[in-house]
């Protein structure tokens, strides 16, 4: 009796476990958090930048690397941060501005692949951490529905030193990125702000982004704004209270003509700041 | 035809013009007194204090008073850096000066735009932004009208200023 309880007990456990185990592999979303958005100081500034992955709004928990974090310097450049620190759940860099505009610091992941498939009897829902080409060696035998997805997140945001640049940054034309159209150094709490959404270099329609404020932790709503972008991609919400703010943005797609993958999942996790009134 | 339209239109714009184009009395100015409040608090400092005269169109026109001391902090005052400060660093080396202590404060604008011009009479709003740290903010927005009447204005103390008075003068 008391053996069937504790075994029991064992399965409970190591299925928490095994969910636990999955979403920290897949659904914490990876985000930066600047000291400062703004540089005012003649000559510029350092700023320190921490990066974790996290359910709640700036909440620090899980590790994530700043190994690949970029500067996106005002004319184009990119240029790599200093004092690179990695923690057990965040990573920090510092980096020193000095050229006036608009800067975009950016913490992109690499392209990771999950093939999911059906197996068994019942058509178990089951994933793989494989692309298509490596999938074929690891798919148990009478797989179904077989297919293989690319994950792509950008952590991004902004920084300002002095004027804002008139002119906005290049994108990549890769995977899903956004295009700030009101500046970020413009955004001001009760004011609509407007983004447009590309996805592969093309403005993309339907695209959903949730936009939440610092502070989740402390309230008992997530209070979040949904869009979708429209025709040409644009997204526009009003921040009603000043503080800091980090948009969701992903899209999923199928891709064709691409060895590796049959679809694509892709995100941008935008970190900004509006200002009080 | 045309050329007849044309030449009404121009002339209705040499009529208008001029009186678009009036300027404030080359003797008019505004005299300012302005009080920071004692704040009771454990850890006091200084504020940063910004002032400056925006036109209806909400263009800064010209920054009168800016007391920081140290530009790493002009970012502070979220709303004079955003709408005056960033755009324009020599407006930042013409005006700023050291933070000041509690107490109370007499200045004058000249009624100058910030490129030494005589501004028009109409509508504009006298701005008032300051920002303590280990203290709060207030951001004061009065709407004034400079033509050729003068005026007395008072505006009510807020946690972060005592009596501000608007004195505008012809002579």
């Amino acid at each position: 009796m008391l053996n069937k309880k504790f075994n029991a007990v064992v399965v409970m456990a190591s299925m928490l476990v095994g969910l636990t185990l999955s979403s920290v592999a897949s659904a914490h979303p990876r985000w930066v958090l600047p000291s400062h958005f703004t540089i005012s100081k003649e000559g510029g500034d350092w700023l320190t930048f921490d990066v974790t992955a996290s359910h709640g709004t700036f909440v620090m928990d899980k590790p994530a690397g700043s190994e690949t974090a970029q500067v996106v310097m005002p004319d184009g450049r990119k240029e790599r941060p200093d004092f690179v620190l990695r923690g057990k759940r965040r990573s920090v860099f510092d980096f020193h501005f000095t050229e006036e505009g608009t800067h975009r610091v950016q913490i992109n992941g690499t392209p990771s692949y999950v093939t999911s498939y059906k197996a068994g009897k019942r058509d178990t829902q089951k994933r793989l951490r494989a692309n298509k080409v490596e999938r074929a060696a690891l798919l148990p035998e009478g797989a179904r529905d077989v297919s293989s997805t690319l994950n792509y997140t950008r952590a991004e945001t902004y920084i300002t030193v002095g004027k804002p640049s008139e002119k906005p940054l290049p994108l990549e034309g890769k995977f899903l990125e956004l295009q700030p159209i009101t500046k970020p150094a413009d955004i001001v709490a009760t004011e609509p702000v407007r983004f447009q959404l590309f996805f592969n270099g093309k403005a993309q329609a339907g695209v959903k982004a949730e936009i939440t404020r610092d502070g989740t932790l402390y309230r008992n709503q997530q209070d979040q704004i949904d869009v979708v972008s429209d025709e040409q991609g644009f997204i526009e919400f009003t921040p009603e209270i000043a503080g800091r703010y980090i948009l969701k943005a992903s899209h999923r797609a199928p891709i064709i003509n691409n060895p590796l993958a049959e679809k694509m999942n892709a995100s941008v996790h935008l970190t900004f700041e509006a200002i009080l009134p | 035809m045309k050329g007849i339209y044309f030449s009404y239109w121009l002339l209705g714009l040499m009529v208008a013009l001029p009186g678009w184009a009036k300027t404030i009395p080359a003797s008019a100015s505004m005299g300012v007194e302005f009080e920071l409040p004692q704040v009771q608090a454990s850890i006091y400092a200084r504020p940063y204090v910004a002032v400056w005269i925006e036109d209806k169109k909400r263009q800064p026109v010209r920054t009168i008073q800016l007391w920081v001391g140290d530009d790493e902090w002009l970012k502070d005052l979220r709303s004079w850096w955003r709408k005056v400060g960033r755009d324009d660093r020599s407006v930042v080396d013409a005006v700023t000066s050291a933070t000041r202590p509690v107490g109370q404060y007499r200045f004058t604008w000249d009624g100058l735009d910030q490129q030494g011009k005589r501004v028009e009479q109409g509508d504009y709003t006298f701005y008032v932004e300051v920002v303590r740290e280990h203290g709060g903010r207030n951001y004061i927005r009065q709407k004034i009208t400079l033509g050729e009447e003068s005026f007395v204005l008072q505006i009510a103390p807020t946690e972060e200023t005592g009596n501000i008075t608007l004195h505008y003068q012809l002579n």
